[in-house]
């Protein structure tokens, strides 16, 4: 999983394709992140943002809209077909997911899973490779339950930037707090810039869904405004 | 009275005819050039089931247009993006016979404009209609033929395709008939035929389902006022219902024939 | 369709219930055009409109040409629209989608047959030379109702546009084109001259929805994708209809039609204030 819940994070410096980064590739336990990569006796950026390091580990924080998956991720995906024995999932990366019938808790050969054509899921990247299509399952590994994972009634869908999506979770912009004062809504967030929201009646959902569009490029004192502005 | 002189008086009758008709598209006694009233329908003839290979085919006439449609499927798709997975894909295509302009012998290439948009708005007609969520997965072909063109290139598409499809044995809400209607000089004219259509009236174009009375179709590029458009409308949905009782009548006998013909007694 | 844009079923059925509300995703009444944003300039013939997140260029540009021999006392007017990949990832590559064939028969119809450009007063000498006006129009980002911006953009820019002066000395063709070639009335010694225009054509596009009882004005990219079927009308200014086009979808009773034509009256005389403002506007710069 990506270092979402460490406490300390720094933000070194913006850098651009082709930067070379002051780093020693030689450091003990030196882990490099999406957007940098070891080429000979230095560290190269291939992206442009913001550097980012946090204990010995570190990334590149990009704006990137497309998702490419990594084992672990959750995601917010739409059934797209159906096989033998799986489901074709599209959760907006370069190929489309498998979602095997066996991949859900308590399934069994005869005891699977019924979804349609267009249902949305909530789902565990279980393998992501990039020679294989990409497998989701629906359920927690370590404890073999659904914790969540399944399918998603009604609501709506916001896509997004996967920068924009990992702010969201880590609550490191404010507007669903701010936004949570006023009124009750549900999100299931998935790291490849999709956001399933729902709430009591479709007035709060389409509220919800063009507050947090609106808040991708705003800061914590303009999401203030937005939401006393929007909810009334 | 000679023959000569008969001759001599049809002559300059029909000079005056034609002189009168270059300018008005309605004579005197308010008649149309060619002869019809302003409400009157042109002529039509169909026949149903006219190919062997088809498996719904259909051949009509208005006036001087001439059509003819043949229907295949549901069948297999023949491209795998054509596969839509919870119902049939419909496919037309409409080709305009070189010979079927009088004026011009020009050869209209598949990828024309005008073609493509009529094959897709008679594509687009015939979805909400056929009860395409019964074959998924599978394609409906209406290929069209103009034949001969004297106008109404859209309602003939229409009708005919109607006709192939009901002789297909394809599943169909309703009946869908066609019909163009237009204004000339605050005279509401029916069906229009090509002198008609080239002199700047403005044509609406209009499918109707006759039973429900609801429209599906409706296409016009000319100008004509807001105010006018109802009764434009209501005079076409009349002509509509008028063409729909001429198919009607047709398929039936030709139905009832099949099946005097096959029965055992 | 693309695999990738397809909504799933929790979105369609949203929009659907919110529509019978009257509720649209961005907070518009069903009736309502998004936010247009018309630019003209910095050169003659220039526009670019925003309709939302819908944005449409258009340049009009011209030069001088043999008439067609079938049409030897007009000017030619040509009305370019393509729609690129950059735009619309369902494109496929070679032959015109059927959305090309509709966007580019739809502004032919308001502008070229409808004869809203004065195309004789084009003409410079019968059968010899004509002014030629290319319109290209241009797609650049893509949500939803794509052709009431492009006759929007296009019917702005013609209206912008002007084109050098002529003047005819005797009958020789060629001294006509030395004067042009040669730019003795380059564009500031002499006034360049409008297009003379006949009538403004605006498309609004409605979107139906269900069994045709819900319907919206201008709808989204998100709204065309779930519509089960449109409905065209271009009106001038004059209140004449000069597009209406429905080709097939869900079918509609009469009083809707109607119902629509008259908003659709309303509407157009809207859009034509934005076009206006936006011209009074662009003179004011120029001026400066």
């Amino acid at each position: 999983m990506k270092p979402t819940k460490s406490t300390e994070r720094t933000r070194l410096k913006v850098v651009l394709p082709g930067d070379t980064v002051s780093l020693e590739v030689t450091t003990p336990g030196i882990t490099l992140g999406p957007g940098l990569i070891q080429a000979g006796e230095f560290i190269t950026c291939t992206k442009a943002g913001v550097l980012v390091c946090s204990g010995s580990t570190y990334w590149i924080e990009t704006d990137q809209k497309r998702y490419i998956p990594e084992t672990g991720e959750h995601v917010v995906g739409r059934i797209s077909g159906k096989g033998g024995e799986f489901y074709r999932v599209d959760v907006g990366s370069a190929h489309q997911a498998i979602l095997p019938f066996l991949a859900f808790e308590n399934a069994t050969k005869k005891n699977r899973p019924n979804f349609n054509i267009g249902d949305l899921i909530y789902a565990r990247v279980s393998l992501a490779n990039k020679d294989m299509d990409p497998e989701l399952q629906c359920f927690n590994p370590t404890n073999n339950k659904a914790e969540g994972f399944g399918k998603l009634e009604g609501g709506m869908v916001l896509k997004c930037s996967l920068r924009y999506c990992q702010r969201l979770l880590t609550q490191e912009t404010d507007i669903c707090k701010l936004l949570g004062q006023k009124l009750q809504f549900e999100l299931s967030i998935g790291m490849n810039g999709r956001v399933w929201l729902s709430s009591d009646t479709i007035k709060h959902i389409s509220l919800v869904y063009n507050a947090l569009k609106q808040a991708e490029t705003l800061n914590n004192n303009e999401c203030k405004t937005l939401v006393s502005k929007l909810v009334v | 009275m000679s023959i000569a002189d008969t001759y001599r008086i049809i002559t300059v009758l029909l000079t005056l005819i034609s002189l009168m008709s270059r300018q008005e598209l309605i004579g005197p006694q308010g008649l149309r050039q060619d002869g019809r009233r302003a409400n009157e329908l042109r002529k039509i003839k169909c026949k149903p089931s006219v190919l062997s290979q088809a498996d719904g085919s259909a051949y009509i006439e208005q006036g001087n247009t001439k059509c003819l449609a043949a229907v295949y499927g549901p069948r297999e798709t023949r491209q795998k993006a054509q596969v839509i997975h919870n119902k049939a894909n419909i496919n037309v295509e409409i080709s305009l016979a070189p010979f079927s302009m009088p004026q011009e012998r020009k050869k209209r290439s598949k990828s024309d404009r005008r073609l493509l948009e009529i094959a897709s708005a008679v594509k687009q007609t015939f979805e909400p209609i056929i009860m395409t969520s019964l074959f998924a997965r599978s394609q409906i072909d209406i290929y069209l033929q103009i034949l001969q063109f004297d106008g109404g290139t859209i309602q003939i598409c229409i009708n005919a395709a109607t006709l192939a499809l009901i002789d297909a044995g394809i599943p169909m809400q309703e009946y869908v008939c066609a019909c163009s209607a237009g204004c000339h000089e605050n005279h509401i004219l029916l069906d229009l035929n090509n002198t008609e259509e080239m002199a700047d009236t403005p044509e609406l174009t209009v499918a109707l389902l006759p039973k429900s009375g609801k429209f599906t179709l409706l296409q016009m590029d000319s100008r004509l006022h807001v105010d006018k458009l109802e009764p434009v409308m209501n005079l076409a949905a009349l002509g509509c219902k008028e063409i729909y009782e001429t198919l009607d009548e047709t398929v039936r006998e030709n139905v009832k024939d099949l099946f005097q013909k096959s029965s055992p007694y | 369709m693309v695999k990738e844009l397809e909504l799933s079923t929790n979105e369609r059925e949203l929009i659907i219930s919110g529509l019978k509300e009257g509720i649209r995703l961005d907070g518009r009444g069903i009736d309502d055009f998004r936010s247009l944003k018309i630019t003209l300039g910095p050169e003659y013939g220039r526009s670019e409109v925003k309709l939302g997140a819908t944005k449409v260029l258009a340049k009009v540009s011209c030069e001088v040409a043999r008439p067609y021999p079938e049409r030897p006392n007009e000017g030619i007017l040509t009305l370019n629209t393509e729609l690129s990949p950059m735009a619309f990832t369902g494109l496929e590559p070679g032959r015109p989608s059927e959305e090309e064939v509709l966007v580019s028969r739809i502004l032919e119809k308001a502008i070229k047959i409808n004869r809203a450009v004065d195309v004789e007063g084009l003409c410079i000498v019968a059968n010899e030379l004509a002014w030629s006006i290319h319109v290209d129009v241009h797609f650049l980002d893509n949500d939803g109702n794509i052709i009431d911006a492009a006759c929007i953009a296009a019917i702005a820019a013609l209206s912008h546009f002007r084109r050098p002066d002529v003047t005819v000395i005797g009958e020789d063709v060629t001294i006509v084109f030395f004067i042009i070639s040669n730019s003795k009335h380059p564009v500031d010694q002499r006034n360049p001259v409008p297009l003379s225009i006949h009538h403004t054509p605006i498309c609004v596009t409605f979107a139906f929805f269900e069994n045709g009882d819900l319907w919206v004005v201008d709808p989204s990219l998100k709204e065309e994708q779930i519509r089960r079927g449109d409905m065209i009308m271009a009106i001038n200014n004059h209140k004449e209809i000069c597009v209406l086009s429905k080709a097939g979808g869900i079918p509609l009773e009469m009083h809707t039609i109607i119902q629509c034509s008259k908003l659709a009256a309303n509407k157009v005389d809207w859009v034509r204030e934005r076009i206006q403002a936006a011209l009074v506007n662009a003179a004011e710069v120029e001026k400066r």
